[in-house]
């Protein structure tokens, strides 16, 4: 193989733009977010008082924790479509439970986490041990895991006012003026962020994403991996669907419907490439402040709710573009190929 | 590793290569399997009520099968390239709103009908570019482009439904041939399933769309341009969801932005319990047809004894995962399904 | 020699594949602390030994021992876990990671909680990298690095656990002479950590400054094992080629060719290949020789438009043109057999007709519609022609041997009425009998009068079927030879040239 006599000089600029390209990545989404930001500040009154803002971190602090645990499975290569059934199906069986125990304490969180825990264990070992592609998997579970809730729901609706008092009150607690879950949510992004950085299962997770042929070649044992990629995401929507019903209003069989697009797109915009092996949980974060910022604004400038779906369906069609170049760029690199 | 093929490829499979000598019991076993079901389905219908036979029962509960089963060709096309389109139930959204739209306008109908083809067509093939042209991956970046057509729907059509379709819209939906109960949209599915048996099994373009879905880096370096054709099947399955969108705005009178939100899954598990490998390069019309009898069915019966939406959603569910289970299990014998080689000089997908 | 003193025993290793052997009778030692080089053309069986060094296939016969003990491997995980360790081109490392989790990956130091420590990642690292005399920041993200710097960080990932054989297969192919030498220096660090390397190596010149032993393959058998002193580089080539031209092949007649067919002019692909010209004309085999990696696949496939040429054009039947895409190259008239008859020359899924019939499938029905019979009816006349050995037209194509497949091939691409084929390795992996019928259908094409041109690594193979051979090295035209004086050991020689003689002073990639 032979080259270009300036190659050198030309590799070097490729070289460093490619190693912080990922680097890169992160920090335009947290351009695009203070980009967004502004924009809804000066056309739209109300945008910037204190009392919005509140609004926007009570939004995002769900989605962000639905996100982090959606990330986990976009980093191993794979997708899961079925969080919003998990949402469901953990979200109801709680809200029974808690209804039939008001004193469980900590416990229902707890169910919460369990139940969501176990679907995440189903969806993953449907697609590592079934070989079924994500997609799919996840679909059809969205569908079983919707009808479990139905049939153990009866279609019976529960208002909140059947959740204990502590529940539905934490939902509206603040600290020193800053909502509970807002706190909750910014602890569990800085919890994943430490475990993904310093837990070994976790760097085997970016591992495998990053090229499962080698990481089945080293024995890291990939399809384990990926179950408790799935297993963890659930988990953590599992979590997240214990204070999603302190704060909804009623509890039927259709809740957490939709999801699937929202945590998608927060994880892709905020830099988790669909093609796997990198992200970082903070651009998790960042991803699902834009959306909710987007949502926010919309409300604000008086839009329609559907340009909202419409919102993150291209967003998550141009973030899957933009990082599809990034990856073939860093691949080309990595295989010794022209840019 | 490369897998050695040659002790298994010598087990009759199921191929849908049609000018095969012998067309014997083991190429068809798969469409075997699921005429069997359909009938067991049938069966049990009848037995959850007498009134499932009458002819009444029959082509009202139709009414579902129609749209949806056309648009599912169309997806068996694509997904026998080896690819996947999630939005085309939202091009058939975004074509009802707009027929709507021309039907306020007063539009003639030829005129509405050039209209919603021309969207459909162009909507498909921004994803056919997509993931033809640009590589990107065909399952999240569908994913994407259902919502954003999905809102793009609603955005022109609303939550609010649009009735006011006057008649010459409504035609392909309402028509009876002649005086008997035999609704024309019925026909114009049988003739979608023989134009659409015909492409796939008698036509160059069918045949490219087999080898693609089997090796589509051979196909390239046989001279063939395989964005084109993948292209092509993206604006096929448009084609069915214009079309769909028509049947569906008579079959049902009115358009609202979430029509149709809720078919993908059976359309899927249609394609897929029909033969049609999910990783593509396998699968025949006639299978595809029988599956959507199937699952058509299979539906009117839950229906019949009264179980309840999110049931029938699981019950399809459970036969989408087992669907692919059993696909991959029979097409090696093992547990690994087929892996699709990719184009040596082109930019290394992972 | 003492039986501790030898790191790794190959005895009597035989390997075939259905008719082919690829290893026959092998027998040869690796001392401990050596670097020991394979030498060998293309198909002399080097990888396939390997591939039972590393546990990647089993031996059919023969045993391997490591340490004196007998080895059994079933993966090549078991072989890793041994101390075997192979380094390929293709890295299998982690690009999105930083340089140190990929060495670490898999057995990271932690502290007392099972965390990983980043700060003792990173300080064995650096130690390590010191150790060896290789500077590389063990922060960087691993996508960012060059191609010597990945190899580098393979070998330190393998050193981790416990190596005792480390295999470097043409680990100088993209690497410039300054890189190349930073390797040697590392092998050299490595040998004297205890680590027995085998080196492999199309690059004599190389094998002598770095090799301590030699053993040199030649169609599946090794041939001799010697201190690489006592070699010189003709002496590889004498054993890599010194067989005997039986009339195992066809021994062409060279016919006096016709007009000037097919051209290539000044063709360039930066990276791959530059100011490649050559011209064929009707009736004339050229034969492109070289080693792999030279760059004759890449120029091929630039003619055929799969990686259109940046510059330079190709003129077919007159016309002038540069390539662009494969459907633009078929339509003019090119047909090019691939190198990867598998994965890209034909598709083993589909029936033998349709494959056939793969290039022209526009052509068999009116308005696109293929009949029932429109494929076997096509197809037929090729395959009695071409003798293909099967039951059934309909049959899937993975139910041929390697040798009928590729007929198969062959039929496809005269079945599209071309008027110049490119042939890439067509005898690869194909057992003698049918290699000669190869053969023989390879020269009607050029009495038919198709100007042929003929890429292969078999020296005997591309010496008794060329009218001309031209001699690819590092991308470039290096030397022609005509039939008369073409031998091959002067084929072999021109190839081996290491780019530091072919335009001294370039940069490389």
């Amino acid at each position: 193989m032979i080259a270009n006599t300036n190659s050198a000089l030309a590799r070097r600029i490729s070289t460093t733009l490619s190693r912080n390209t990922l680097r890169l990545r992160v920090f335009s989404v947290l351009l695009s977010l203070a980009a967004m930001l502004a924009v809804f500040a000066l056309t739209t009154t109300n945008f910037l008082t204190l009392q919005n803002l509140k609004v926007i971190a009570f939004n995002a602090s769900l989605l962000t924790m639905v996100a982090c645990g959606e990330s986990i499975v976009v980093i191993t290569r794979n997708l899961d479509v079925s969080v919003g059934s998990i949402i469901g199906f953990s979200g109801f069986i709680t809200a029974m439970f808690a209804a039939a125990h008001p004193h469980a304490g900590p416990l229902i969180i707890v169910v919460a986490v369990g139940i969501g825990f176990v679907l995440g264990l189903v969806n993953g070992t449907i697609v590592a041990y079934g070989r079924v592609p994500s997609i799919v998997a996840t679909l059809g579970t969205l569908s079983i895991f919707r009808g479990f809730t139905y049939i153990v729901g009866k279609g019976v609706e529960l208002p909140s006012s059947y959740l204990p008092r502590w529940m539905t009150n934490g939902a509206e607690a603040t600290v020193l003026g800053v909502p509970f879950v807002v706190l909750v949510a910014l602890l569990v992004v800085l919890a994943m962020a430490f475990i993904s950085r310093r837990f070994p299962i976790m760097r085997r997770v970016y591992a495998v994403g990053s090229n499962p042929g080698a990481a089945v070649f080293y024995g890291l044992r990939a399809n384990r991996v990926v179950l408790f990629a799935y297993a963890a995401c659930g988990a953590l929507v599992g979590f997240a669907a214990f204070f999603y019903i302190s704060r909804v209003g009623t509890i039927s069989v259709i809740l957490g419907h939709d999801w699937e697009l929202m945590a998608l797109a927060s994880v892709v915009l905020g830099g988790v490439a669909t093609t796997g092996g990198s992200g970082s949980i903070i651009g998790v974060l960042f991803g699902a402040l834009m959306l909710s910022t987007i949502d926010n604004g919309l409300v604000l400038a008086h839009a329609q709710e559907y340009w909202r779906m419409f919102i993150q369906g291209f967003a998550i069609v141009g973030a899957i573009a933009l990082d599809a170049g990034i990856e073939r760029r860093i691949m080309a690199i990595f295989r010794n190929q022209r840019v | 590793m490369k897998d050695t093929f040659v002790g298994d490829l010598l087990k009759p499979k199921a191929l849908g290569n049609p000018t095969a000598m012998r067309q014997t019991f083991a190429e068809y076993r798969w469409e075997f399997v699921i005429a069997v079901m359909l009938v067991l389905a049938a069966v049990w219908a009848t037995t959850l009520s007498p009134y499932y036979l009458s002819l009444d029962q029959l082509l009202f509960s139709s009414r579902n099968l129609v749209f949806t089963g056309i648009m599912t060709l169309g997806l068996a096309f694509i997904i026998l390239t080896g690819e996947m389109d999630l939005s085309l139930p939202s091009i058939l959204a975004v074509c009802t709103v707009s027929l709507a739209k021309a039907s306020q306008a007063n539009l003639p109908l030829p005129v509405a009908l050039a209209g919603i083809t021309v969207i459909a067509l162009m909507m498909s093939a921004f994803n056919g570019f997509l993931v033809a042209k640009l590589r990107l991956p065909a399952l999240p970046v569908t994913l994407g482009t259902m919502g954003a057509y999905r809102g793009v729907a609603f955005i022109i059509g609303s939550n609010v439904g649009y009735t006011g379709f006057n008649n010459t819209y409504k035609w392909l939906g309402t028509a009876t041939v002649g005086t008997s109960p035999l609704p024309v949209m019925l026909l114009v599915l049988v003739g979608c399933v023989a134009i659409f048996w015909v492409l796939m099994h008698y036509t160059t373009f069918g045949r490219r769309c087999f080898a693609i879905g089997n090796n589509s880096a051979a196909v390239t370096y046989s001279g063939i341009n395989v964005a084109r054709t993948k292209i092509g099947t993206y604006m096929l399955g448009g084609l069915t969801a214009a079309m769909g969108a028509w049947i569906f705005i008579g079959q049902f009178g009115s358009s609202r932005g979430d029509n149709a939100n809720g078919v993908l899954l059976g359309m899927i598990t249609a394609v897929v319990l029909g033969g049609v490998d999910i990783n593509g390069g396998r699968g025949k019309v006639l299978g595809v047809l029988l599956s959507m009898l199937f699952i058509w069915t299979l539906r009117n019966g839950m229906g019949l004894a009264n179980i309840a939406g999110p049931i029938e959603q699981l019950i399809i569910g459970v036969l989408l995962v087992t669907g692919v289970l059993v696909s991959n299990l029979t097409t090696r014998g093992n547990w690994r399904p087929r892996t699709r080689k990719k184009v040596i000089a082109g930019p290394s997908a992972p | 020699m003492t039986a501790e003193a030898e790191r790794l025993s190959i005895r009597s290793v035989s390997k075939s594949f259905g008719p082919v052997r690829a290893v026959r009778n092998v027998s040869f030692s690796i001392e401990a602390c050596t670097i020991h080089a394979l030498v060998g053309e293309n198909g002399a069986g080097k990888s396939t030994l390997v591939k039972m060094i590393t546990g990647m296939l089993p031996p059919d016969s023969g045993e391997i021992l490591l340490d004196g003990r007998v080895c059994k491997f079933f993966t090549p995980l078991d072989a890793r876990r041994s101390g075997i360790t192979a380094v390929y081109q293709d890295p299998k490392l982690f690009p999105h990671l930083d340089v140190s989790e990929n060495i670490f990956m898999g057995f990271q130091p932690r502290n007392m909680f099972g965390l990983v420590t980043k700060r003792r990642m990173y300080t064995e690292t650096e130690r390590m990298l010191g150790e060896l005399g290789v500077e590389i920041d063990p922060r960087a993200l691993l996508a960012g690095r060059s191609v010597a710097e990945i190899q580098f960080v393979e070998i330190i990932r393998a050193m981790c656990a416990d190596l005792r054989l480390l295999i470097l297969d043409e680990p100088t192919a993209s690497l410039t002479p300054a890189e190349a030498d930073r390797l040697f220096a590392v092998a050299n660090s490595v040998k004297q950590r205890g680590v027995s390397v085998l080196f492999i190596s199309h690059r004599l010149d190389e094998v002598r400054r770095i090799a301590d032993q030699v053993t040199v393959m030649r169609d599946g058998e090794c041939i001799v094992t010697a201190p690489a002193a006592d070699m010189t580089e003709a002496d590889m080539v004498r054993h890599m080629v010194g067989r005997e031209l039986t009339s195992f092949f066809v021994r062409r007649e060279s016919r006096a060719a016709g007009a000037v067919k097919f051209e290539v002019k000044n063709l360039s692909l930066p990276g791959m290949f530059e100011n490649v010209s050559m011209s064929v004309r009707a009736g004339e085999i050229v034969g492109l020789a070289g080693l792999v990696g030279a760059g004759r696949t890449e120029i091929a496939e630039s003619i055929f438009g799969i990686r259109p040429p940046k510059s330079g054009t190709v003129v077919i039947g007159g016309v002038e043109l540069k390539p662009s895409s494969p459907r633009q190259m078929l339509r003019k008239g090119v047909a090019y057999i691939p190198e990867n008859r598998d994965d890209n020359g034909l598709i083993v899924e589909l029936s033998i007709a349709c494959n056939i019939c793969l290039a022209v499938l526009d052509r068999l029905g009116p308005w696109g519609f293929i009949g029932r019979s429109s494929e076997s009816r096509f197809a037929k006349p090729f395959a009695d022609d071409f003798e293909i050995k099967t039951p059934s037209l309909d049959a899937l194509a993975g139910s041929l041997s390697g040798g009928n497949r590729q007929k198969v091939v062959l039929a496809k691409w005269l079945g599209s009425e071309p008027k110049v084929f490119i042939l890439d390795e067509p005898t690869h992996g194909i057992d003698v009998g049918t290699k000669s019928q190869v053969h023989q259908r390879v020269s009607k094409l050029a009495e038919a009068g198709y100007p042929v041109v003929l890429i292969s690594s078999d020296l005997p193979e591309i010496l008794a079927m060329s009218d001309r051979i031209l001699v690819v090295a590092s991308g470039r035209i290096v030397a022609e030879f005509s039939r008369a004086e073409a031998t091959q050991e002067k084929v072999m020689m021109a190839a081996s040239r290491s780019p530091l003689l072919v335009g001294a002073g370039e940069e490389r990639p």
